[in-house]
């Protein structure tokens, strides 16, 4: 786990007029794809502007963005589009914004996501960024209102929590612009497979329930070798999840 | 083979559901939070001595308090609807100023400088230019103030504590609370407070806020009311009183709204949505200062010049409709006169008349235009002097003269008092009924949505007029 | 216009109002009971007869025709000319007066209630329906799901066991898991068990049950037990019933004494400035709702408190996991805590 967290960052090729550039709306000829997810209320649209310089309104409100947002950015010569998802609180239950948030991660395949949480509320946040690395191999966490933490004397060790979920995490605060170069050289290193994620998998599964999903995740791996989350799978089928079954039927999971 | 495999894995799943019980889901939501603590207590250090969000706390604890509560409110609503209207009113006769009084006359004088057929004339120039110029004087001034005040609110962070203050009203009637806020909104243009219902994600009580914003009387309908009260409210008290009392007729009637906003979400939610599903919660996030120059000008961008737009592209046509009627003659009569006289009998039921009820059709695509139009036909019935020309829309400096021409059409203090409760009472500008469609994307609901206030207008204006004619 | 006058046009429009009025009111309305009698057809007889029979069989009661057609609203030709057919297929057979089910009445009767207790455990994870409302959908729907649509709903609905009432649902193959517990009319003072069943029907008692805010899941102990009322004590409060209504609900009763649940309580009754932990969401909170509040962090162990009321008192502000979410009273009721 590489994980090198730059404060003094003047001298990265981020800071240089070549290596980056906002492109806004301009998504053409993109080389990969990023995806922002995160509960509301946590700046991620903040964020989205940060990179891609465009100015999406982004109301104090829970569950703001419903429609998806999309940006690019250029870093050294390769394309960057972004996609800034619903705020959700989880991908388990069935509301539309959930629904959105969950099928970009799942059948768009994004190269990248990054999940922005709410540095003060770590552990509710915590929540969804659990159920991203369940789907999702290829994560950044991005630790934004780093600002209100601090004011808030909230301390979080980011070396212990990039290795206990298993992927890079960069502080920002995000609506003064820190830790936004950290957080671009992190996901061009993410996908480029510069770093390599472990993903946290859920542990405090009751046992019941853990030998059901083994069982069932066995059969879906022997059936689609090449799927990277048949425990998730295996966790909305025993959910009885429709549009999954629907998924798994027309065979567009793998 | 490989259709069987996967149907074996869903049976197989299908029956581990059996054997593992109902709670899974509670299982898992448990299973990922004690997760989430164990990472958190390796990583997170809290100073509880020096704990959080004290001024947070602080400013909730006087704005949603007994005392204070609602005073707060209703003094930050009213100051913003205030501002909106009073300041409105200068830029509003600046842009009408440019755009009727010069540009107007620059345009058709170039038209018959290059010698332009009358009918391309009077259908480009009276009928489209006009419309949309009228719509963008009318209502980008409002909307421009408007919606960059409630944006300000917003990213503060205030609103959810509105919500959270009226919820227990709300709930009453089968509402969010949240609906407070999508229906202030709605103050400043309906299209836009529709969109804003996307903040309530229980789908019962988002399409009760969508189906009844439309009792939110809206930007473009206050000048109307305004115009109204103050020739007919105001001419039966003394004088020294006119003034107070055409101001509360006009607050009379969006607080009326207000009454039928709560009645038919309670009816509603008592009938055709009741089986829709319901939930509730809502998160008091933390305040915020919000950055008054980006907000200002994201607002402008993403909520003021959007809805805007929107109007426009339905104004065109309509003003080119409303230039066709007039202009268009059928055995020796415009279309325009065929159709009021046809609706003249309907009208007098309800105790208006064929020209505002044809006004308010061909005005569906913006209400700022109503008044104009309806002076136009007007003139066009009567054959009184006045106005510019069959199918060009006007409206008149002085009160005194629009009220000779409606007294010439016929207008007494019931048709007066109906146009002001049918103004708040009909079906929903198309810009709304458009955005209505989009966000529920269901025809059923938009039907709905545009159907139910035409008909409690109707019904409200028919009991009015028969009353008053009972009466008087 | 000569013969218009306000007087007449007022009473039309009232007459009118009434007309429409007598058609579309809820449930009474004409043209609703037009519309459910061109329904009832002989399939909606003999299902209804069938059920009867079964519920009747499980309660040990005897039934004859004239029972049947008191209960049954159909008239008596109809009921006796399709009881008739129904012993011709072998679906019931007569002992001198007696009427009771063959297996394949028994096995067709299990369809129909496997059907009505799948439908009211869809309406109430899927839908908005209130409560009082599922059981007479439930009736109307029973009659019109195919086989193969049922197997359907039960695969979305994850195959449950029980139904919102607490009643068993039987599966496909027709097996039904036995109901336990016995009546909270019959315990004695002092017994400790948890609410498995609440009956919905008749109407009357079971609105009454609703009212007293009494959840299914919920543990409770016996306070006192007299002809004339029945007290017991649950999640922090005691509930006074009399012994007719106490009757409709089924307790599972403990063994052993189970103490560790005794100071829970309802988070509506949490004070301000009082800490507790969560101890879990009663089953009363169901579908979207209870996803909702999982995830927002309302799990077993969790600390709450409050942090703010609102004016009129209802909704009140939780502080829970850092941040502060506003639930109704009516929630917090189901919601149960530990108090600290």
């Amino acid at each position: 786990m590489d994980n090198k967290v730059n404060s003094d960052c003047n001298g990265c090729p981020q800071y240089n007029a070549k290596g980056l550039k906002k492109l806004g709306v301009n998504t053409e000829n993109f080389d990969f794809v990023v995806a922002l997810a995160g509960n509301p209320n946590t700046g991620k649209s903040t964020v989205f502007n940060a990179l891609t310089g465009l100015r999406q309104h982004t109301g104090n409100w829970p569950g703001k963005t419903v429609t998806r947002a999309e940006g690019a950015f250029e870093y050294n010569d390769q394309k960057y589009k972004l996609v800034d998802l619903p705020g959700t609180y989880s991908l388990l239950s069935t509301s539309e914004d959930e629904e959105v948030a969950r099928n970009f991660i799942l059948f768009g395949k994004p190269d990248v996501t990054v999940i922005i949480v709410d540095a003060s509320r770590l552990e509710r946040n915590l929540n969804l960024v659990i159920q991203v690395l369940e789907i999702t191999d290829k994560a950044v966490l991005c630790l934004n209102l780093m600002d209100e933490a601090k004011r808030n004397h909230i301390k979080i060790d980011e070396r212990a929590l990039a290795r206990d979920l298993g992927i890079p995490v960069v502080p920002t605060s995000a609506r003064f612009n820190e830790g936004i170069p950290e957080l671009i050289k992190t996901i061009t290193e993410v996908a480029n497979g510069k770093i390599i994620c472990k993903p946290h998998r859920i542990k405090n599964v009751p046992k019941n329930i853990q030998k059901a999903v083994n069982k069932l995740s066995a059969e879906i791996e022997k059936e689609f070798p090449t799927i990277p989350n048949s425990r998730w799978i295996a966790f909305r089928l025993l959910e009885g999840d429709t549009q999954i079954i629907n998924a798994l039927q027309a065979g567009e999971l793998n | 083979m490989k259709k069987n495999s996967v149907e074996n894995i869903i049976a197989l799943s299908n029956d581990l559901r059996w054997k593992i019980g109902d709670d899974f889901h509670d299982h898992l939501a448990e299973g990922i939070y004690a997760d989430a603590s164990e990472i958190v207590k390796n990583t997170v250090q809290t100073d509880d001595k020096k704990q959080q969000f004290r001024l947070d706390s602080k400013i909730d604890n006087i704005v949603t308090s007994k005392i204070w509560g609602f005073p707060i409110m209703f003094l930050i609503l009213g100051l913003i609807l205030w501002i909106t209207i009073i300041g409105a009113n200068y830029p509003s006769s600046m842009l009408a100023n440019l755009f009727l009084d010069n540009i107007h006359p620059i345009l058709k004088g170039f038209a018959a400088n290059i010698g332009m057929p009358w009918w391309l004339d009077g259908f480009l120039i009276d009928g489209v230019y006009l419309a949309v110029a009228w719509v963008i004087a009318v209502m980008l001034p409002p909307m421009a103030i408007f919606f960059p005040l409630f944006t300000l609110l917003e990213d503060f962070g205030y609103l959810p504590r509105v919500a959270f203050n009226l919820d227990y009203l709300f709930k009453k009637s089968g509402a969010h609370g949240k609906q407070a806020l999508t229906m202030s909104m709605g103050f400043g243009c309906n299209a836009a407070g529709v969109v804003a219902t996307r903040i309530i994600d229980s789908p019962r009580e988002r399409l009760i806020a969508i189906i009844t914003n439309n009792f939110s009387l809206c930007n473009g309908r206050w000048p109307t009311q305004i115009l109204i009260a103050s020739i007919f409210i105001g001419a039966v008290v003394p004088s020294s009183l006119s003034g107070f009392a055409s101001v509360s007729a006009v607050i009379g009637i969006a607080i009326l709204g207000i009454f039928f906003m709560f009645f038919s979400s309670w009816a509603l939610s008592k009938t055709i949505l009741k089986g829709e599903v319901s939930t509730f919660n809502l998160e008091l996030p933390p305040y915020r200062p919000p950055r008054f120059w980006k907000t200002v000008y994201t607002s402008i961008i993403d909520r003021t010049l959007i809805v805007l737009w929107r109007a426009i592209i339905f104004a065109a046509p309509a003003g080119a409709a409303i230039w066709l009627i007039s202009n268009i003659t059928i055995g020796g009569e415009s279309i325009a006169a065929l159709v009021i006289n046809s609706l003249d009998g309907f009208g007098f039921l309800l105790g208006l008349n064929g020209v505002i009820l044809l006004a308010y059709i061909v005005a569906i695509p913006a209400n700022e235009i109503v008044i104009p139009t309806i002076l136009m036909l007007t003139v066009l019935v009567t054959g009184i002097s006045g106005g510019e020309g069959a199918g060009v829309m006007f409206e008149l400096d002085s009160a005194n003269e629009t009220a000779n021409i409606l007294k010439a059409g016929g207008w007494t203090l019931l048709t007066a008092i109906n146009v002001m409760l049918f103004s708040l009472l009909h079906n929903p500008c198309s810009t709304t009924i458009y955005t209505i469609y989009k966000e529920t994307k269901s025809l059923k609901w938009t039907i709905i949505a545009s159907i139910l206030p035409l008909i409690m207008g109707f019904v409200v204006t028919f009991l009015v007029a028969q009353i008053w004619r009972l009466i008087f | 216009m000569s013969s218009y006058s306000p007087t007449y046009a007022l009473l039309i429009f009232l007459l009118v109002s009434i007309l429409m009025f007598l058609l579309f009111r809820p449930r009474r309305g004409w043209y609703w009971i037009i519309k459910n009698n061109i329904t009832v057809n002989e399939k909606t007889v003999t299902e209804d007869v069938l059920k009867y029979l079964y519920h009747n069989e499980i309660s040990g009661n005897e039934v004859n025709i004239i029972s049947l057609t008191a209960v049954l609203k159909f008239s008596d030709n109809l009921i006796i000319d399709i009881v008739k057919k129904m012993t011709i297929k072998e679906l019931i057979k007569f002992d001198g007066y007696v009427l009771s089910l063959t297996e394949s009445g028994r096995n067709y009767a299990l369809r129909i209630v496997r059907v009505h207790r799948l439908w009211e455990k869809y309406l109430a994870e899927k839908t908005g329906y209130d409560k009082v409302e599922w059981h007479g959908r439930a009736e109307l729907m029973e009659h019109r799901l195919s086989h193969k649509e049922t197997d359907l709903l039960a695969n979305q609905l994850g195959n449950p066991l029980y139904d919102p009432h607490g009643d068993p649902i039987p599966t496909n193959q027709g097996k039904i898991a036995k109901l336990k517990g016995v009546a909270l009319s019959s315990l004695a003072v002092n017994s400790v068990g948890r609410i498995t069943h609440i009956e919905d029907e008749p109407d009357v008692i079971y609105k009454q049950i609703l009212a007293e805010n009494i959840h299914i899941g919920s543990q409770l102990r016996v306070v006192e037990n007299n002809p004339k009322r029945i007290i017991f004590y649950a999640e922090g409060e005691d509930f006074i019933l009399a012994p007719i209504v106490a009757a409709n609900i089924t307790v599972d009763v403990f063994e052993k004494d189970v103490a560790e649940e005794e100071n829970t309580s309802r988070l509506s009754s949490l004070k301000i400035n009082e800490i507790a932990n969560i101890a879990g969401i009663s089953k009363e909170i169901r579908g979207d709702s209870r996803r909702r509040l999982l995830d927002l962090g309302f799990v077993k162990g969790t600390s709450i408190k409050i942090d703010l009321k609102s004016p009129l008192g209802n909704p009140k502000a939780y502080l829970i996991k850092g941040t502060s979410i506003a639930l109704r009273n009516d929630q917090a009721s189901k919601i149960l805590i530990n108090k600290l």
